[in-house]
């Protein structure tokens, strides 16, 4: 038995590197990315190093330290086939957002140090395995989106990063009283979350409420309709890497809370519930459909790609929920699609940025033409456009296939329902492509060229794993779908 | 039965802290008539510390002094074990303000008056010592109040004192009807299941009359926010802190042995209380443009939680643990907030830039009102957290979806503080000069309470 607390040393390491920052104050851009890049990079490094170790299918590499014994709360991580892909995916983003924003030249030290504590969050609420644990890491992260929005945003930052912080705040309000209630209920009370999994303490209608507070708080998350008017806004405002990882990463925190707090905590209540659930996640699907297909500022547009996206997610764990013996394919393709997502659309506001940095107007209407004077850009934008609408053999099409197949055997009309969105999907992108990328070449192009290095080595591997998982998503799967059969055993 | 002796000696070591108290007011008042300052202030900070000391080492006790009046337990020693440590930080706060004025000992000395009668009162158990602790206190509190010859000072120390002595008079009148319908001045006399409804709810509505204009809750609140305006920050800051953890304390008591179920609902009443006072707090200090006042109102709203604590009494120990954890988060945060704008400005527009002017003081002002908002890992998040609990744990889950609503608003109204400061622009440069050692420690020290406080318990 290796004793090496490799998670914590995953947690933490970003952390090290902002303090470190913070005890260097180092005054040059080049100093300060220098240190957020390689402790992404090590971060990242120590991730892979989980996965090698190995995770069977439960919770693994446990990690237990007291904190504070007279409430039952400890210090407790550990990592199974749900979180990891979710570990891997942020700390893969976040080294790609630290590179492509290395020219960051207002307060970079800042900038940087609230990115790596963002990280740090990020990486903490996906391994906690204490609710009290859980909690700190969740809020931490509000608090550096927050920041890095109003700092270092554009169009009115302050007024979008007050609206994301208020709203994010009752979700994650409504989850504390779901997770006091969860702890009350439990005997004797705990924190401690693989005891809660294993048997879920609350029944009839505390369960019902607990649920209740618990799907508005990750409803507002991930988000579902309507719960969502603060994702456009925050997108708009905030800088391409908080952007990416709003989207990429923060947004998987809700799917995650559905999997872990709904569907194993309050599992009975979640069935009862789920056909509610469920419509919503659909709605909400098509409705971000919709919506995306209204706007003409592009990166709006992205932004309501992903409440589309974010329903199927949803749909694919409350139709897991709706019948736990339905099938092994709406919590696999659930998964999948948060780590498909994050890549994709990280990807897609990474290269937004790119072309914001050179027409300096995100309006579609203003656009166009764009491919002749920048193939790279413009071919790996079509790339992962394709990807985002769900073409075959790219990173969507495996999860979001296996969430259709498993919704189709539980709900079959509300699957077919949910087909509308993907078709609505694959046309607003088609508009996208030929609307900015193609037709007349604009008189003026800016003097900056084609992506230059940096943005190819942020954005480059991106693109290299839409199309890995895309092609090959067993190396994933593997590792989600033994999970999940426990998961889904311990439900019947 | 031991002898007369051996009780007094007893009883007096039990209350060795509270001794040790009013000999440092005594002490520092003597120092101030012989005019010398600094060392009335080391002597208040020695004696404060030692207060602290003779708390920490009856840790544990559990039982009273003084024929049941006054109790010696959780609640006793961890007021002093809080409010020694904040009272000597606001003699810290008054250095860096008052140095060099013309009656800077008395001030030292009336804070260690204050934080004596609200050490009493966080002890009571009795009817006496509630009044002659909340006497001690708001008399004190009163003179702290005028110190600044200001027209607002004197304006905010005058409402201070009528709203003081009118409830103080309510609650002196409402608790004769205690004492005639039990036949004595205990609290632990409340428990008798024939007092007639009417008179015990006569008493408790002037009971809280009394103490809720000390602890400003709404509807008892309206001499805060001109109070604090008025008065010096660091006696605002003192006023913030000490007298409310006394009160909530002594309610606590009263709590303790006031039947939950009996005649009188008064977990309800105060349930109803701490949805209004953190309601109305949370709205008015949205508008306020004066730090201070905006602080003002942010007490009463914080007052509301404190509330929480006490309707959970019923339900167990956990209430008073989360009393006591709130109380000791509270101290630090408010007073950090509170040291910062002494050294900042009062207006919203003084605070503009900060953040990168004096970057730590920024990010201190920043811990210190995300703290209050509640976000972990804070102190605030600590105590808000098993407040929380204990009021579910109660039965009282709505007053925790109110108090997590409110929580909610609270971040817009210390939000703008945090833009200011960040995202203001870089503002003139008003700073009320160089930053006294005395100040700045406090900042550190708050500072370190409100972050470490959650990991240390």
């Amino acid at each position: 038995m290796n004793t090496f607390p490799l998670l914590s040393l995953t947690v933490f390491l970003p952390l090290l590197g902002a303090a470190l920052l913070l005890l260097l104050r180092p005054r040059g851009r080049r100093a300060a990315f220098a240190i957020g890049i390689g402790t992404a990079a090590l971060t990242l490094l120590a991730a892979g190093l989980v996965w090698a170790r190995g995770v069977p299918g439960g919770f693994a590499q446990l990690e237990e330290l007291p904190w504070i014994p007279a409430i039952g709360a400890a210090y407790r991580l550990g990592v199974d086939g749900v979180s990891l892909p979710l570990v891997l995916l942020t700390a893969v983003l976040f080294l790609a957002t630290l590179i492509y924003s290395a020219n960051t030249s207002e307060q970079p030290a800042s900038f940087v140090a609230l990115m790596l504590l963002l990280e740090t969050a990020c990486l903490g609420a996906f391994l906690a395995l204490d609710l009290l644990l859980f909690y700190v890491f969740f809020e931490v992260t509000l608090v550096g989106m927050y920041f890095i929005i109003a700092g270092w945003g554009h169009d009115n930052p302050k007024q979008a990063a007050l609206t994301f912080f208020i709203y994010t705040l009752v979700g994650s309000l409504f989850l504390l009283l779901a997770i006091l209630a969860l702890y009350l209920g439990a005997a004797p009370h705990t924190f401690d979350m693989r005891a809660l999994l294993a048997h879920p303490p609350l029944g009839g209608t505390a369960a019902l409420l607990t649920f209740g507070a618990l799907a508005l708080a990750f409803a507002i998350k991930t988000p579902l309709f309507p719960f969502h008017t603060w994702l456009p806004t925050a997108h708009t405002a905030a800088p391409a890497a908080g952007s990416a990882i709003l989207a990429g990463v923060l947004l998987k925190l809700g799917g995650y809370g559905f999997i872990r707090f709904g569907l194993q905590m309050t599992p009975d209540a979640f069935r009862q519930l789920a056909p509610y659930v469920l419509g919503l996640a659909v709605f909400s699907a098509i409705y971000g459909a919709f919506a995306a297909l209204g706007q003409t500022d592009i990166k709006r547009m992205v932004a309501y790609t992903s409440v589309n996206h974010m329903g199927y997610v949803v749909f694919g764990v409350a139709a897991a929920a709706l019948r736990p013996a339905g099938g092994p394919f709406g919590l696999d393709g659930a998964v999948l699609q948060m780590v498909s997502h994050g890549i994709v659309t990280g990807g897609l506001f990474l290269l937004i940025g790119a072309l914001q940095d050179r027409t300096h107007t995100r309006d579609m209407g203003q656009l166009g033409g764009l491919a002749p004077a920048y193939p790279v850009l413009s071919g790996l934008f079509i790339l992962a456009s394709f990807a985002s609408l769900g073409l075959p053999a790219l990173a969507h099409f495996p999860a979001e296939f296996q969430i259709f197949l498993g919704g189709y055997q539980v709900a079959p009309v509300a699957t077919a329902l949910l087909l509308v969105g993907l078709i609505i999907t694959t046309a607003l992108y088609l508009r996208a492509i030929q609307r900015v990328f193609l037709g007349e070449q604009p008189a003026v192009l800016s003097p900056l060229g084609d992506l230059g290095a940096r943005e190819l080595w942020a954005i480059g591997p991106l693109v290299a794993l839409i199309v890995l998982i895309g092609l090959y998503p067993e190396f994933l799967l593997g590792l989600i779908h033994a999970t999940q059969r426990l998961i889904m055993a311990g439900h019947e | 039965m031991s002898s007369g002796g051996m009780d007094m000696k007893r009883d007096l070591l039990l209350v060795l802290p509270q001794i040790v108290l009013l000999l440092t007011a005594v002490g520092a008042l003597v120092a101030e008539m012989l005019r010398r300052r600094r060392l009335g202030l080391a002597w208040t900070l020695g004696g404060l510390g030692a207060a602290g000391a003779a708390a920490l080492r009856q840790l544990g006790a559990d039982t009273t002094a003084f024929s049941g009046t006054f109790r010696v337990d959780a609640l006793s020693h961890w007021s002093v074990l809080i409010l020694a440590p904040a009272a000597g930080l606001c003699c810290l706060l008054a250095r860096q303000e008052l140095r060099g004025t013309p009656r800077e000992g008395t001030v030292y000395s009336l804070l260690c008056f204050g934080t004596l009668g609200a050490a009493l009162l966080a002890g009571t158990g009795d009817l006496m010592f509630l009044v002659l602790g909340l006497l001690i206190n708001s008399l004190s509190g009163f003179a702290l109040a005028a110190y600044s010859k200001t027209k607002a000072g004197t304006e905010g120390a005058l409402k201070y004192f009528i709203y003081g002595t009118v409830t103080t008079a309510i609650l002196i009148f409402g608790l004769t009807y205690w004492v005639g319908i039990t036949g004595d001045t205990l609290l632990t006399s409340l428990a008798r299941p024939d007092l007639p409804p009417l008179a015990l709810a006569f008493g408790f509505v002037a009971l809280i009359t009394g103490l809720g204009y000390a602890a400003s809750i709404f509807p008892f609140h309206f001499w805060t926010p001109d109070t604090f305006e008025g008065a010096p920050v660091s006696v605002a800051a003192y006023l913030s802190v000490v007298p409310k953890i006394g009160v909530f304390f002594a309610l606590a008591q009263v709590g303790r042995s006031l039947p939950a179920n009996g005649p009188v609902a008064w977990p309800l009443v105060l349930a109803g209380l701490a949805v209004a006072s953190m309601t109305f707090g949370n709205l008015l200090a949205l508008l306020q443009q004066n730090v201070v006042r905006l602080l003002a109102y942010s007490t009463i709203a914080q007052a509301g939680y404190f509330l929480l604590g006490v309707v959970g009494l019923p339900a167990g120990a956990g209430a008073r643990r989360a009393l006591i954890v709130f109380a000791a988060a509270y101290a630090a945060m408010n007073l950090g907030a509170f040291a910062v704008v002494l050294s900042t400005g009062k207006t919203l527009a003084d605070f503009r830039g900060l953040g990168t002017r004096r970057v730590f003081a920024g990010a201190a002002l920043t811990v210190f009102l995300f703290s209050l908002v509640g976000i972990p890992p804070l102190a605030g998040f600590a105590g808000k957290l098993l407040l929380f609990e204990a009021t579910m744990a109660a039965g009282y889950t709505w007053l925790a979806v109110a108090a997590v609503l409110n929580s909610v608003l609270s971040l817009a109204v210390y939000l703008r503080v945090v833009a200011a400061m960040y995202f203001g622009g870089t503002g003139e440069t008003s700073d009320m000069g160089p930053v006294s050692w005395a100040g700045q420690a406090v900042v550190v020290t708050c500072f370190l309470v409100t972050v470490l406080l959650m990991f240390v318990f």
